[in-house]
């Protein structure tokens, strides 16, 4: 009994790699797979529903899947799977950067074009990265943003997340650059860490309202300093008198965009970063979009700047209390 | 009926199983017995398989093991520091990732052995120990890549038709194998888990043979990490996260008891088939439709419920025939009692 059960489980083993029969039915078009950080994040919910809108302008299949919890192994076992199912192209946002390009390098071996989007992998193991906003375009549109709410002058003051986070330093550079060329009549008061915490972005921003009475504007370049300053500029009852801008998600800040004391929300438009690198795998394999292109023509968002392996979204979206209740992420 | 048939039985249920799966997943899934997905299949559960059977003699002990999966993560960011910032070979840094498992095998089996703790209770908090130390070591966000290519191909690369990791499995599943079933040694596992009391007045030295279980379990945690990190390319704090319950779950679908004292190392690989199958062949059904709905989007979703629905339905088989047969044998001796004329 038990050498025969032994005997038939050795069978179906040995005759798994024999009956390689079934094969994927060719198919006329684009087979497209979008692979997110993780399934159920809002953000990346969002950017399926704009990749879904790009497969059907462009009559290609989508497939997304992701991982649902935080098992590192999983993309890599995703896209292999994709590998075996022959997709034309893989648009990958890489949560783990190194692991994840080893299965990419696989894929390309195997043909598959690779484009990723949202967070990059290594270079080597993609042809082009979609890069949702430069770091000119984000400190460019927060003291623009700032600019308009506040006429162009007074004080202003900016919370930032440490002092030492390059990204961070690179968007508050590009503030200053642009307010000392377009709006001389700003200045600039003080720049504080909020170690990436609200409540400690509240307590900057109550001692910002006390040490600086004439302050006209508060710029958050991290997400939780601005939530964070919307409280306090609220109990200072500075609400609409003090202006409060920042880079962050709608969902964590409607409450205070729809009160009235934050003013814009900035961010880009998620939707828009799926449909986009959809378009750009597309283009990639259609051969509309090569290596060394300065841009192409991207559906409905027409033509997109290419700056060496970087796909450029474009200027951040900038979420108002008239728009902000149609985007849930 | 013998109690080695009724094994048997349980492991030819998991081979229907097995089987069910294999034709399923042909039938609804696109590419699924392709020579590539065949591949994917075991490349992508090797380290729970390894799991698996080397939890197999700690569970047939009576005890349990939940913190491979956090030693794993451990004995991932040792290798890749001792890789990277120590610039070691990285053979010589797995050999001593698998030694840095078994050690972390012998903690647990000391305070299990020597001070008499609750197995579960010991590994739940190494579980949480091993993992924490692994995330101080890399401050949660750290990780170490860039090994050589030699190296990757312990997890990337094919031999003999099949990954390159899958032999490594074979000759572990073989030795713990050979172990359990083929030796005095390996025998007393059972008997310890079977009746730890009877065991000791039998001469075994329980404690010894006991703690030699988790520190095998240990190291090979230690092996699985360093597999896959070859197979990744990158050693990160979070390796391994909740592999400890799916070894579990191979080791029990498998038939061994998890009071101890019976199963065999053959139905957990049979259990961990199953489960590898399982999973795979989920993902395989991408362009099914239910509705108009494509399952593509709820398939990984769906392997949760599947492994459980797994589990329940192959152990709840296992023991209904168990106890159909009890049953039958109860019925056996009623025409003893009415005396046959043909009997002398």
């Amino acid at each position: 009994m038990k050498r025969k059960s032994f005997i038939v489980s050795l069978l179906i083993l040995a005759a798994l790699p024999l009956a390689s029969c079934k094969k994927s039915e060719p198919k006329g078009n684009l087979t497209i797979a979008l692979l997110p950080k993780s399934k159920g994040n809002q953000y990346f919910v969002t950017c399926e529903k704009g990749a879904r809108a790009a497969a059907a302008e462009l009559g290609a299949e989508l497939l997304f899947d992701g991982p649902i919890n935080s098992d590192p192994a999983k993309q890599n076992e995703i896209v292999e799977n994709w590998i075996t199912d022959g997709v034309d192209v893989i648009v990958a946002a890489c949560e783990n950067k190194d692991s994840i390009s080893t299965a990419l390098r696989k894929a390309q071996e195997a043909g598959i074009k690779v484009v990723t989007y949202d967070a990059d992998a290594q270079p080597d193991a993609r042809s082009f990265f979609v890069n949702q906003a430069t770091a000119q375009g984000i400190g460019e549109q927060l003291i623009d943003t700032a600019a308009a709410l506040t006429g162009g002058e007074g004080e202003f003051a900016i919370i930032t997340g440490t002092l030492t986070a390059a990204n961070l330093n690179e968007w508050i550079k590009f503030i200053k650059v642009r307010q000392a060329e377009k709006y001389p009549n700003m200045k600039l008061v003080d720049t504080k860490p909020c170690d990436d915490q609200k409540d400690k972005a509240q307590q900057e921003a109550t001692n910002l309202l006390s040490a600086h009475p004439n302050l006209k504007a508060i710029i958050g370049v991290c997400s939780p300093s601005v939530p964070g300053a919307a409280e306090a500029i609220k109990q200072a009852g500075k609400a609409g008198a003090v202006k409060l801008v920042g880079l962050g998600l709608p969902s964590e800040n409607s409450a205070y965009v729809k009160e009235g004391v934050t003013q814009a929300v900035i961010l880009w438009n998620v939707e828009e970063l799926g449909y986009l690198s959809v378009m750009a795998g597309a283009a990639l394999a259609k051969g509309e979009l090569a290596p060394g292109a300065t841009e192409f023509t991207a559906g409905k968002l027409g033509k997109m700047k290419v700056e060496g392996d970087n796909v450029i979204l474009g200027r951040p979206f900038v979420f108002t209390k008239e728009n902000i209740d149609q985007f849930d992420f | 009926m013998s109690f080695k048939s009724l094994l048997a039985r349980h492991e030819a249920v998991l081979v229907f199983v097995i089987l069910f799966e294999v034709i399923l997943f042909q039938v609804l899934g696109r590419n699924f017995l392709t020579e590539r997905n065949f591949s994917n299949v075991f490349r992508h559960s090797v380290e729970i398989g390894l799991l698996a059977v080397a939890m197999t003699p700690v569970i047939l002990t009576g005890g349990i093991d939940l913190s491979v999966g956090s030693m794993m993560g451990l004995c991932a960011v040792l290798f890749g520091m001792m890789v990277n910032a120590l610039g070691m070979d990285p053979w010589v840094a797995a050999a001593l990732a698998v030694a840095s498992g078994a050690l972390g095998g012998g903690i647990n089996a000391t305070l299990i052995t020597r001070l008499n703790l609750p197995p579960l209770i010991v590994t739940l908090g190494t579980f949480s120990l091993f993992r924490g130390l692994a995330e101080a070591l890399t401050k949660g966000a750290e990780s170490f890549s860039g090994f050589p290519a030699s190296f990757l191909a312990l997890g990337n690369s094919t031999v003999a038709g099949l990954p390159a990791q899958i032999w490594v499995f074979f000759a572990v599943a073989a030795g713990i194998w050979f172990l359990v079933h083929r030796t005095t040694f390996g025998r007393s596992f059972r008997a310890i888990g079977y009746a730890p009391e009877g065991a000791r007045y039998a001469g075994i030295p329980v404690a010894r043979n006991t703690g030699l279980a988790y520190v095998i379990a240990g190291a090979v945690a230690g092996l699985a990490a360093v597999i896959l990190v070859a197979r990744l390319g990158e050693a990160r704090a979070n390796a391994g996260i909740g592999y400890e319950l799916l070894a579990i779950t191979a080791v029990v679908l498998g038939g061994v008891s998890i009071f101890g004292g019976s199963g065999t190392v053959f139905g957990t690989f049979l259990g961990w088939i199953a489960l590898a199958i399982l999973n795979n062949g989920l993902t395989r059904i991408s362009d099914f439709k239910i509705m108009d709905q494509t399952v593509a989007s709820v398939a990984r979703e769906l392997s949760g419920l599947l492994t459980g629905l797994l589990l329940l339905t192959a152990l709840a088989i296992g023991a209904s025939i168990k106890t159909l047969a009890v049953r039958r044998a109860r019925q056996q001796p009623i025409p003893l009692s009415k005396p046959d004329p043909a009997t002398p």
